[in-house]
């Protein structure tokens, strides 16, 4: 008999009904102040449930068709604007399981469909308040990461590749504090690497105002953790096959080429031999314009020399193989008329 | 405005705020220096790591930064804030005056705590344990060097310079499949990484820990790393049956094999661990682990004979020995980065070793 009386399990969409009911009380402020510690108690209590339906715990693994069943009831309604909205009021422990919770709903399937694309389309401007997360250093690493997760999907990235937020990602990335620019600069690359044919249209489209931000704010910045995370960034965008345009762009510019040699020449090995990276792409280029090819002889000495001297910690075939096919092409060029 | 969970006083992101004093630590790529916050006079630890060496990706790095200022835990060592200087990266933490329980041992307990103080030490760093594994992080490093003690007698687990989270890919993904970690605290699992592993590798490491306070020293310590990954793979598990663990009692002997099952499925949780009867009397650390320290120097007198001693040490080594460790050092270093475990090759090469 005993059975009888006690309580039965709530299912998942009951747990995600519960605290959409209580989100929706936050949200509204229509919580009676000595309510409100007992309501928020109850509140972390089915965020920590929804969690664990999604993760599993230590002891069991999660079940696809709970998590099914979560997923539909949450994007069923607006659940996820109330989770972003009402975050500032939770508890740090809250505020973690509700960023875990909206990271792995990125990936949940219902028959088939990743749900929460479907959802981020119709609530696009939820990239608007995540992205005011970095200028509140509280709210900044779970809205942060909630914003990576949500990039997954191609139609938020161009979104917000295509916004006026992309430009404050330059800021961002500077910031004093590390863990909040480490994360912007996590982004940032995010964006620009994710889905190929949106950055390689990006790239095209914007180029002009993009790379003379790029060059300035970043690679000639003073911080040297920027200076290394972007050298490093340029690299991965110009040698990706669907950015071959941009690329063919970016090293036929003698500006270029300048930031690249500096960058060639710094003290730091890490950033030497991120920078050998895309200077190689200069050498190797095999309709150098003129101007190049001229900075190149005229410098010619001194970077076989540079070059000579520049070696990777740990044994790397490909490092050295590259170094020798561009030190070769330095050591032939002639000098060209400018046209 | 809500209640926010760190309500906590905020420090600076300004170096100019913060004066380094003596060195109370050092590591590979990264040396911890004692330091006063000026605007609040207060001290505080401040771990420099020198970015131009960590040549990987930065990723690992902004995790455990990131992962370090969100803990709220009063066993677990959490980050004040950081930022970049110059090429280094500082993490601000809290001063744990007495240092490591392994230096401490080293300094003044070299065969190892009475059980009541153990008991109590883990009994802290299991809550802390519990409360990583429920988020989702695994810490990968559990030993005595990375349990830290304060004048007042409070225990607090640091270090997640190898931590994983698991959570942070959103991944369903439990298991991971990195070979990182210290060898004498490895859990079996960890060795074979095809196999994948999870929270239950810290569970192993927790236990070979309480035999590291229970004698000043890990299983297998004095044996170079190669012959380790051998002996946790093939031998029996470790555990408190010499002669001399006579004094110990039998629910803190019961308590580590519990942790030492080489299957990891059949080791407790963190949280089923806390409720076993060796835990129920634990003293409150305040009152064991304080008596500990009485009468010691400052803890950066000793690390400085540490680590003079540690330098003698290694100078008076007979050279073919230590060309030995060197070449045992190497051929691990090798089956770690190639991920080649090939089992019967590594028995092969212990062999030959213990020949010479």
């Amino acid at each position: 008999m005993k059975g009888l009386f006690k309580s039965k399990p709530r299912t998942p969409a009951e747990i995600v009904r519960l605290t959409r009911d209580l989100l929706v009380q936050f949200d509204m402020d229509t919580i009676r102040e000595s309510k409100r510690d007992e309501k928020m108690v109850e509140l972390s209590k089915h965020i920590r449930e929804l969690k664990c339906i999604l993760y599993g715990n230590s002891e069991s693994e999660p079940v696809a068709e709970a998590c099914m069943q979560l997923t539909q009831e949450f994007f069923k309604e607006n659940t996820l604007r109330l989770v972003i909205n009402c975050i500032p009021k939770l508890n740090l422990e809250a505020r973690k399981d509700a960023t875990q919770i909206v990271a792995n709903l990125q990936r949940q399937q219902v028959q088939c469909r990743l749900v929460a694309s479907d959802y981020l389309e119709r609530n696009i401007d939820l990239m608007d308040i995540l992205m005011t997360g970095y200028e509140n250093t509280d709210m900044s690493l779970h809205y942060g990461s909630m914003l990576r997760e949500c990039i997954r999907h191609q139609v938020v990235a161009k979104y917000v590749l295509e916004s006026e937020h992309l430009k404050k990602f330059f800021e961002f990335i500077q910031l004093p504090n590390f863990d909040i620019a480490a994360d912007a600069a996590a982004t940032f690359k995010e964006l620009l690497t994710r889905h190929k044919s949106t950055v390689a249209e990006f790239l095209s489209k914007n180029y002009d105002w993009f790379f003379a931000e790029y060059n300035s704010k970043l690679l000639e910045s003073s911080n040297y953790i920027t200076r290394r995370q972007a050298v490093k960034l340029l690299g991965d965008m110009l040698l990706d096959r669907s950015n071959a345009a941009t690329m063919t762009k970016y090293v036929s510019s003698r500006d270029n080429l300048r930031i690249l040699m500096n960058l060639l020449r710094e003290s730091s090995k890490t950033i030497q031999i991120e920078a050998f990276h895309v200077f190689k792409l200069f050498a190797a280029n095999q309709n150098k314009p003129a101007d190049i090819t001229n900075i190149l002889v005229a410098n010619k000495s001194k970077l076989l020399r540079l070059l000579g001297e520049l070696k990777t910690d740990k044994e790397d075939e490909q490092f050295d193989a590259d170094k020798a096919q561009v030190m070769q092409e330095i050591a032939s060029l002639e000098p060209k008329e400018l046209a | 405005m809500g209640k926010s969970g760190h309500g906590k006083r905020s420090y600076s992101v300004n170096a100019n705020d913060y004066k380094l004093l003596e060195e109370i630590g050092y590591g590979a790529s990264a040396t911890v220096f004692r330091a006063i916050y000026v605007p609040y006079n207060e001290v505080v630890a401040i771990k420099c790591l020198d970015l131009d060496r960590c040549n990987s990706n930065l990723d690992d790095i902004r995790r455990e930064a990131q992962m370090m200022s969100l803990i709220d835990h009063a066993n677990v060592v959490r980050a004040f804030c950081s930022f970049v200087v110059d090429r280094n990266l500082w993490v601000v933490m809290p001063f744990m005056a007495e240092g490591s329980c392994l230096h401490l041992m080293q300094t003044a307990y070299p065969d190892g705590f009475e059980e009541p103080v153990i008991c109590s030490i883990l009994k802290e760093s299991l809550k802390a344990l519990e409360y990583l594994h429920q988020h989702g992080h695994i810490h990968r490093d559990v030993k005595a060097g990375n349990i830290l003690l304060d004048t007042n007698g409070v225990v607090k687990l640091a270090d997640f310079g190898v931590s994983a989270c698991m959570f942070d890919s959103g991944d369903r993904q439990r298991s991971r499949n990195t070979f990182i970690g210290t060898p004498c605290w490895m859990a079996p699992e960890v060795m074979l990484p095809e196999k994948g592993y999870n929270f239950k590798a810290d569970i192993w490491s927790f236990g070979i820990t309480a035999l590291e306070l229970a004698h000043g020293h890990a299983p297998f310590s004095k044996y170079p790393y190669m012959k380790v990954l051998l002996m946790t793979l093939q031998n029996a598990p470790p555990g408190l049956d010499h002669d001399r663990d006579k004094k110990f009692s039998k629910s803190f002997k019961e308590m580590i094999a519990m942790c030492l099952v080489k299957d990891p499925a059949k080791r407790p949780t963190a949280e089923k661990l806390l409720k076993h009867s060796f835990f129920k009397h634990a003293k409150p650390p305040e009152l064991s682990v304080k008596k500990l320290l009485a009468d010691l120097p400052p803890l950066w007198n000793r690390v400085k004979t540490l680590q003079l001693r540690d330098d003698a040490q290694l100078a008076l080594k007979l050279l073919p020995s230590a060309q030995q460790e060197a070449i045992s050092q190497n051929e691990y270093k090798r089956g770690v980065s190639a991920w080649n475990f090939d089992i019967e090759d590594l028995k092969a090469q212990a062999a030959l070793e213990d020949q010479d």
